[in-house]
């Protein structure tokens, strides 16, 4: 489906509501399906006659799902029986983690967009300037959407935090950054100033961003009761995502090329 | 009950993997698709084989399709009632509605009862009140191949063959058929 040939929305409103119904055959849904992950129009048709469809169903009284068929979805979703212990050390962790946004996705989706705005930024608005060596995080939210941008020079003791989707932070409470290495540990950095209230802020750091991010693979942020210093994380993330470390490396040269 | 939020919540953290979450999403909502896919398959065991099917095509395509999780319970409908229709497909071939016994009877599989009329059937299955009142406005055979479509997972080819019509006409009658549906409930 290119969009040299674009069907029309009366073709996507047909297609919609031929997968919807049933009567697409198996191979035409596939591909169907397939371009459902792509086009936005269908997937907008496709949902719109899910939406007229479904009171169908709606006199059927539920049946009791018992934790025999769940155990069995169990086994095959992630190929481990119930009881199977996971890694020591990792079950808390672990609990914290999981329903968390990929920070990775939105990261590398992201990074490529925000990253040199914020290094103009960094470098005083001069578009000639090097790239100062920074920390970049474009933290997700619990949805997965892009919500909270978070920048320091290497040897800074700043550090700067764009919110693109607030989170509302119980009164008491307040938004808390962390540091998590590969293995996963989480490290308190601070509260965020004001609770993390704003748009743009910015936290001072004890120590050198490099001293506190070394080790960091991810930056995470999360809701904890204003005024503690806690060691571990009480509560879910709010925001999570990739802590990239973006040092400027001189590229090497290619051999002349004449012509080019 | 669980609400569209909380659903569309919970999908996209099984969209990333959270186990905790499929369990959740399996909590609120297996038992309305196992009723669903059980009254299509009229099979306990065969329906349970669809649901985890269904929650394995969550676990594993929830992030391929973030526009579809906005309408959640609609989506996992889909996927199971997709899931309920393939199997129906495959074993249609190999159903026959007679059967000999030992001593050379002829028997009948209970089959589909096609005396009652399709709103009859449709009000049978206490369907939503504007739904069926907008299929109430369709005419009787086009209404018979819409829901014989969705209940039953019929192919166009199939509708043909059960109700004794050209595929075209089938094929016509469902396309008008859905038209109305969707001009009359954007009329409410």
């Amino acid at each position: 489906m290119t969009s040299a040939h674009r069907p029309s929305a009366e073709l996507i409103d047909r297609l919609a509501a031929d997968y919807v119904l049933g009567t697409m055959k198996g191979g035409a849904r596939r591909r169907f399906e397939g371009a459902l992950q792509t086009e936005l129009r269908l997937a907008q048709a496709v949902m719109q006659w899910q939406q007229r469809l479904l009171p169908l169903h709606a006199g059927a009284q539920p049946l009791p799902a018992g934790d025999a068929l769940w155990a069995r979805i169990e086994q095959q979703a992630f190929g481990a029986p119930k009881a199977a212990p996971r890694p020591r050390g990792l079950r808390w962790w672990q609990r914290l983690l999981a329903p968390l946004p990929a920070g990775a996705l939105a990261l590398g989706v992201l990074l490529g967009s925000v990253a040199p705005p914020l290094w103009q930024q960094l470098a005083g608005g001069s578009v000639d300037a090097q790239l100062p060596e920074s920390y970049v995080g474009v933290l997700a939210t619990a949805g997965g959407k892009p919500g909270l941008i978070v920048s320091s020079l290497r040897r800074g003791r700043v550090v700067d935090f764009k919110r693109l989707v607030p989170v509302a932070v119980p009164t008491g409470q307040t938004l808390f950054l962390w540091s998590l290495d590969a293995q996963g540990v989480a490290q308190p950095i601070a509260a965020l100033p004001g609770g993390g209230a704003g748009n743009f802020f910015s936290l001072r750091l004890s120590q050198p961003a490099e001293t506190l991010f070394q080790r960091a693979v991810e930056l995470a942020v999360s809701i904890e009761p204003a005024g503690a210093a806690p060691a571990q994380p009480g509560n879910v993330f709010v925001y999570r995502g990739l802590c990239g470390k973006l040092w400027p490396m001189p590229m090497p040269m290619p051999a002349s090329a004449p012509g080019h | 009950m669980i609400d569209d939020a909380q659903l569309q919540q919970l999908l996209s953290r099984v969209a990333l993997h959270d186990r905790a979450a499929l369990r959740s999403l399996y909590d609120a909502t297996a038992g309305r698709l196992l009723a669903i896919v059980q009254r299509m398959l009229d099979d306990r065991a065969a329906a349970e084989d669809v649901i985890q099917d269904t929650f394995i095509t969550v676990w594993s395509r929830a992030a391929q399709f973030p526009q579809l999780r906005t309408s959640p319970l609609a989506w996992l409908t889909t996927i199971a009632r997709h899931r309920a229709i393939d199997l129906m497909r495959r074993r249609r071939p190999e159903t026959s509605l007679t059967w000999h016994d030992a001593d050379g009877h002829e028997h009948q599989h209970d089959i589909v009862d096609e005396a009652a009329t399709p709103l009859d059937q449709l009000q049978r299955r206490q369907v939503d009140g504007q739904l069926s009142l907008c299929v109430g406005q369709l005419d009787d055979a086009p209404r018979q191949a819409l829901l014989l479509a969705y209940y039953e997972g019929l192919t166009h080819e199939q509708l043909a063959a059960r109700l004794k019509r050209p595929l075209g006409t089938v094929k016509t009658w469902v396309r008008r058929s859905l038209q109305q549906l969707k001009a009359c409930l954007e009329d409410v």
